[in-house]
């Protein structure tokens, strides 16, 4: 694989807790987390509520300052860029949100909307390349001229990508693009980020809470838990033949079409617990039906698995891989 | 019991900052203030009145020993005296103050009993005959002024048809019924914006209520129409209300002040507004500190029942 | 928009007269003519005079000038200064919120009217000192509302968005947050000069405002109340005009709020119970021996602007003791409004229009009220999508699920709590005792879903409806509850009816599933039958893009049509690769395409025979 485009090193976010008078428990959001995207490369974070993974998705586009820790864009960190360099760099790594409803500023047309990137960064004559761009996510040049509410969830998405193609970007965060998608509409978004990646060279950073999605569309895979990563490594191995415990407990329990592929279900104990007040060693031990009183005492390393390219955090990978 | 001290001590430092505001306002407008309070229409005051008064306000003192004494002097209870008689201000509090609260307290409980019933019922029959007359006269009630309420009361009521008094006060110890016959008139007119307010509120926190989810749980339960409206929608609509009945106290209070004048009640505003005229400060300062902490104070009420209603302020 | 227009031109016409005051040739508002002292309407007097012989009608017109005055400078006064306070206040936050915005807080803690009075003692009345006091006071308004909305176009995706596409922070402010902000702040502009109003004519009453013999309404009402004996009318004349043009304002403020805020605006809804139709007009069910609940052409229709839609048509489905069926659909399909209508739940803009559904003996969809109350958490009971808001938050959670036994049986209150203990127990709650006494903001989601289904149990309903339960939770915590909901039925034998949109989902926990498209049942079967071989082009492209691992998942293309827009004939005609002109020909029936099995397709014979050659 080639040199990594952009690379995160022991990144960590902590979030002061709340009030004025009394301070809640300070959230510590993401943990010491180190990933690398190579050009044209697609990787995936999985986790549930509260693992971190829209925090680490803002700090890898600087768009929220890091506690501690690194990001690098072509080695060089973020924070060496400033003025004129940093805006330059914001055309090159991208967002893409959620909420198909609240992504677009309701009182703008949305041709304007996209035409931001292409103006804000003297990229021409935005025009014809506003309807370049709405052919390319799939929706016609007249689109331009109507406001957010006229369109549906999934033209609401198509509409957020192409504003964040407009500056051309070569890195994308799409943070749970398809989430509130119904499934025929999800469909059709995962196929356009698919065609985009390969037609552009597009590296993208995929994060969602559903494992076969992005078995689907990424190269490598990162799983997280509390703010900390459990296992990483090449997507269909891992969407496969999950190591971690807790990766086997959330494939386990993704629903699944195909009677056969379902395995025996692993049900997890009891519900997350709070990232204001995670648990001492291993975040996972708590609900973990391997543990055992060592998982309690240090944070298990994040180490080379097998022979795939896979890291594992687990102090017992060996004996129940 | 957490929340309750911090709310408690957030009070505390809220009359502190209005003690330091009021303080400061003297001194903050441009000018000697002796000579400001003196002057009148432009005329140059007399210099040595000028000297008198600052030595009577002790303003030769530097500044931070003013506050300081004025400071030690509120938690003494000792708000100085006035600048015409020489009359002890709190003394002047003292008497006048529990008419005040009476009339206060006659038109808010005339108001949540008139309003909270009214609100409701609109809410449950919402475009109906009596939620479409009730909303349009809170609408009218909201638009005219307390003071033009009280003018037209007085015209109509005393001097038209002269079934009620014009106003004035007579103890309740020397004639209970002479007495409450007084209230009813200014009573009713602090009432009129008040339960204006409220019945609005009310309607629309009850509609907000009915629309929630777990009333729809309270339905598929099971539950009879009686216990969903009172345990579920009314109980639950009730706490928006009592933040906005505390925030509404301070027009309230105000409009207090214009009720007294007009119907004559001898409460705090009789030698507030004579104050303000005679330029009288000491006596000012006093009567507002002492509206404003009862403003903080009904707000600190209001906050800490909202917590008995609702178990999630607690919690935060 | 309707509800600006009258108001709206009343307050234009108030400002208008206002403005014009010296263009319209009116007698001096100050000259005294004691002669005419009181006089009554006279020539070039229409109003007649004053206690001072000044013309009423001109004082009225120059006091509007005077009233409106003072209160536009104040607002908008402390609107610039406000809203700018509140845009850096929440752009910044920190240090600049807490200068800006905090620090206004404290002009709160005064009752208006007696700040004003001590400005007044310290300055001197005049419209100066009243102009310097209302704008003071309406400043912490505009902060506010300003730095709130501020803060909610922050937490928006959009804002993100054009800080990721590099836009510079003022570039942020005046053209994404300010134009998103300023219909609160247009709003609040006018609630400040109503109320400025209010207050200069209440100060200028007391004699502590405007200084005579500047025209003013307080002022003019003050004089006339010492003369109201002999002349009513002079104390009639401000009253009125005064009262008037704060009506004029409040409306206008109540209008402007309302067209402001997407969530007031909208349709009126016209309150209506569901009109009854004689029941027997359609042939009678013919449902199993052990059928629970058997629907019968279900129809829900809903008055809207457009006219009457219909978001569930013709729904008919058997559900037996012990099964679970699945209704899965994509948003809009009428699921959940098909089972709202089971439980008597619609919103009263609904109406059944036709149908029926027996719950063993009883036809559900036209019974009163009563009957059906009894019904609802005893014999049929519901587990609704979001457990966060569905349970009451002031009330502790072994209440509510205590009251649902009690709505049902004339046990004691300590009884019907110690069931609830084992309700708890049951759904797998560890330390009911502790978390009976817990309000549901104390718990988490998974558990909360947990007292939603002991709730649903309480009284041993035949059926249960959940409405997509595990939607709104982790997929850990769906295991769970999934897990939960199977087991309970093995153990009591309650039919389950589970609305879904995940195909997964339907795999893992039914036994027969009924595919909703567009408001109508397009495939129903048992799961296995139907995920093997699905009949329905609608059900065989849903399967298609459900992403399972290798096969890149294919999308469908176009969008579920709106209730109001819903083809003729078939309804997934448009978006079907396999569609002919005879599909849009006519209304299709559930045709039955084996025991069990229905479909509403007009080729469905045909494209079986086809996909026979290629498995799937």
């Amino acid at each position: 694989m080639s040199a990594a485009l952009i690379e995160a090193k022991n990144l960590s976010k902590t979030f002061p807790g709340k009030g004025m008078f009394r301070k809640s428990r300070p959230v510590q959001a993401v943990r010491g987390i180190d990933v690398s995207v190579a050009r044209a490369e697609a990787v995936g974070v999985v986790g549930e509520s509260g693992s971190g993974k829209s925090t680490l998705g803002r700090l890898m586009l600087g768009l929220m300052p890091a506690t501690a820790g690194s990001v690098t864009v072509d080695g060089r960190p973020l924070s060496d860029f400033t003025g004129s360099e940093w805006r330059r760099l914001r055309q090159r790594l991208q967002i893409v949100f959620q909420d198909p409803y609240g992504s677009l500023d309701p009182r703008r047309r949305i041709g304007s909307q996209i035409a931001d990137g292409i103006r804000l960064h003297g990229r021409g004559e935005a025009g014809e390349q506003v309807t370049a761009l709405l052919n390319r996510v799939g929706l016609e040049a007249a689109h331009a001229q109507r406001f957010p509410h006229e369109f549906s969830g999934g033209q609401r998405q198509r509409i957020g990508i192409a504003r964040a193609l407009s500056t051309a970007p070569d890195f994308l965060v799409a943070d749970e693009p398809v989430s509130a998608l119904d499934v025929s509409i999800q469909a059709q978004v995962i196929q356009l980020l698919a065609d985009l990646r390969r037609d552009l060279g597009l590296a993208m950073l995929f994060i969602s809470h559903d494992l076969p999605v992005v078995a689907q569309l990424c190269d490598r895979v990162i799983v997280m838990y509390l703010g900390r990563v459990m296992e990483e490594g090449p997507a269909r191995p891992v969407f496969h033949r999950p190591v971690h415990p807790y990766t086997r407990a959330l494939l386990s329990a993704t629903p699944r079409l195909d009677a056969a592929r379902r395995k025996e279900r692993i049900l997890l104990k009891g519900d997350p617990p709070s990232p204001a007040d995670p648990p001492s060693g291993c975040v996972f031990r708590t609900r973990c039906q391997h543990a055992v009183e060592a998982c309690a005492q240090a944070v298990p390393e994040l180490a080379p698995f097998g022979g795939d390219g896979r890291r594992v955090a687990c102090i017992r990978a060996a004996e129940i891989g | 019991m957490l929340w309750v001290l911090r709310r408690i001590g957030i009070s505390i430092a809220l009359a502190w900052l209005v003690a330091t505001i009021v303080f400061m306002t003297l001194h903050m407008v441009p000018g000697d203030p002796a000579e400001l309070l003196l002057s009148t229409g432009g005329t140059m005051p007399d210099p040595a009145a000028v000297a008198e008064l600052r030595e009577r306000l002790g303003l030769e003192r530097p500044l931070l020993e003013q506050y300081g004494a004025f400071l030690s002097g509120l938690t003494r209870g000792d708000l100085g005296v006035s600048l015409i008689d020489e009359y002890p201000v709190l003394e002047e509090i003292a008497l006048r103050l529990p008419r005040t609260l009476e009339l206060i307290l006659a038109g808010t409980l005339l108001s949540v009993v008139v309003a909270l019933p009214a609100g409701t019922y609109a809410a449950l029959h919402r475009g109906g005959a009596f939620d479409r007359i009730a909303s349009g006269l809170a609408a009218l009630l909201l638009a005219v002024p307390v003071f033009v309420v009280g003018t037209l009361l007085i015209l109509v009521l005393a001097q038209m048809l002269r079934i009620m008094p014009a106003g004035g006060y007579v103890a309740l110890a020397d004639d209970p019924l002479r007495h409450l016959t007084l209230l009813a008139m200014p009573a009713l007119a602090i009432a009129k914006g008040l339960s204006a307010v409220l019945f609005r509120m009310t309607r629309a926190s009850v509609l907000d209520s009915l629309s929630r989810d777990y009333v729809r749980t309270a339905r598929a339960k099971g539950l009879t129409a009686r216990r969903v409206l009172v345990h579920h929608v009314v109980r639950n609509a009730l706490t928006p209300v009592l933040t906005v009945l505390g925030l509404h106290m301070g027009t309230l209070l105000g409009g207090t002040v214009l009720v007294e004048y007009v119907f004559n009640w001898p409460g705090l505003s009789t030698p507030l507004l004579r104050a303000v005229e005679a330029r009288d400060y000491p006596m000012v300062v006093g009567i507002v500190l002492t509206i404003s902490g009862l403003f903080l104070l009904i707000n600190l009420i209001m906050d800490l029942l909202y917590a008995a209603l609702d178990p999630r302020i607690r919690a935060a | 928009m309707k509800r600006l227009l009258i108001p709206g031109t009343l307050v234009a016409l108030i400002l208008l007269a206002a403005l014009a005051a010296p263009l319209l040739g009116l007698p001096d508002p100050v000259r005294q003519d004691i002669a005419h002292r009181l006089a009554g309407p006279m020539e070039g007097s229409p109003l007649g005079r004053d206690e001072f012989g000044r013309d009423v009608f001109s004082r009225l017109i120059w006091g509007a000038r005077t009233s409106l005055g003072v209160a536009f400078a104040s607002a908008l006064i402390a609107g610039v200064i406000g809203t700018a306070f509140g845009l850096i206040g929440g752009w910044f936050r920190g240090l600049g919120e807490l200068l800006t915005v905090r620090s206004m807080d404290v002009i709160l803690c005064f009752p208006p009217v007696l700040l004003a009075l001590l400005v007044v003692t310290l300055m001197g009345p005049g419209a100066g000192t009243l102009i310097l006091v209302l704008s003071v006071l309406y400043l912490p308004g505009f902060a506010r509302v300003t730095y709130a909305e501020v803060l909610s176009a922050r937490s928006h995706d959009y804002v993100e968005a054009v800080r990721a596409l590099g836009a510079p922070a003022p570039r942020i402010l005046l053209r994404t947050v300010l134009p998103n902000v300023a219909g609160p702040v247009l709003v609040q502009l006018s609630l400040a000069v109503a109320s400025a109003v209010v207050l200069e004519s209440g100060l200028s009453f007391l004699g502590l405002g405007v200084v005579p013999p500047a025209p003013s309404w307080g002022l003019m009402i003050r004089g006339a109340r010492a003369t109201m004996e002999q002349a009513p009318m002079l104390l009639f004349w401000p009253c009125a005009v005064l009262t008037l043009t704060i009506l004029a304002m409040n409306l206008l403020c109540d209008a402007l709020r309302d067209a402001v805020d997407p969530r007031t605006g909208g349709t009126r809804s016209r309150l209506r119970a569901r009109d009854r139709l004689l029941p027997g007009l359609l042939p009678a069910a013919k449902p199993a021996p052990d059928t629970v609940l058997a629907v019968r052409g279900l129809t829900v229709e809903i008055d809207t602007p457009r006219g009457p839609i219909r978001p569930v048509q013709d729904v008919s489905f058997d559900v037996r003791a012990g099964e679970t069926l699945a209704i899965v659909g994509e948003s809009g399909s009428g699921k959940s409004v098909t089972t709202t209508a089971l439980m008597g739940l619609l919103p009263s803009v609904a109406r059944i229009a036709a149908g029926e559904a027996w719950l063993g003996g009883t036809e559900l969809l036209r019974l009163p009220e009563e009957g059906m109350r009894r019904l609802r958490g005893g014999a049929m009971s519901m587990v609704f999508q979001d457990p966060m808001s569905s349970l009451n938050p002031v009330h502790r959670t072994g209440d509510q699920v205590a009251e649902a036994i009690l709505a049902h049986r004339p046990i004691s209150r300590a009884e019907a709590w110690r069931q609830a203990e084992a309700l708890f127990r049951r759904v797998g709650i560890a330390d009911p005792e502790r978390r009976m006494r817990a309000f549901p903001h104390e718990m988490s989601g998974g558990m909360k879903q947990r007292v939603m289904i002991a709730m649903a149990l309480a009284n041993r309903p035949k059926l249960l409806i959940c409405d997509e339960p595990t939607t709104a939770l982790d997929v850990t915590v769906q295991a769970q509850i999934l897990d939960l909901l199977a087991e309970l039925r093995r153990d009591t034998g309650t039919a389950i009816i589970f609305i879904t949109h995940s195909l997964g989902v339907v795999a893992e926990i039914a036994d027969r599933v009924a595919v909703m498209y567009a408001g109508q049942i397009v495939e129903q079967g048992s799961v296995a039958e139907v995920f093997q071989a699905p009949l329905h082009p609608y059900t065989r492209a849903l399967l298609a893009a459900v992403p399972e691992g290798d096969t890149p998942p294919a999308g469908i293309p176009g969008i579920v049509p709106p209730p109001h827009a819903f083809p003729e004939g078939c309804r997934f005609a448009p978006r079907c690769a396999h569609a002919r002109p005879k599909c849009s020909a006519g209304a299709l029936p559930l045709e039955e395409a084996g025991p069990g099995r229905d479909v509403r397709c007009a080729r469905w014979q045909e494209l079986a025979c086809r996909s026979e050659e290629v498995p799937a």
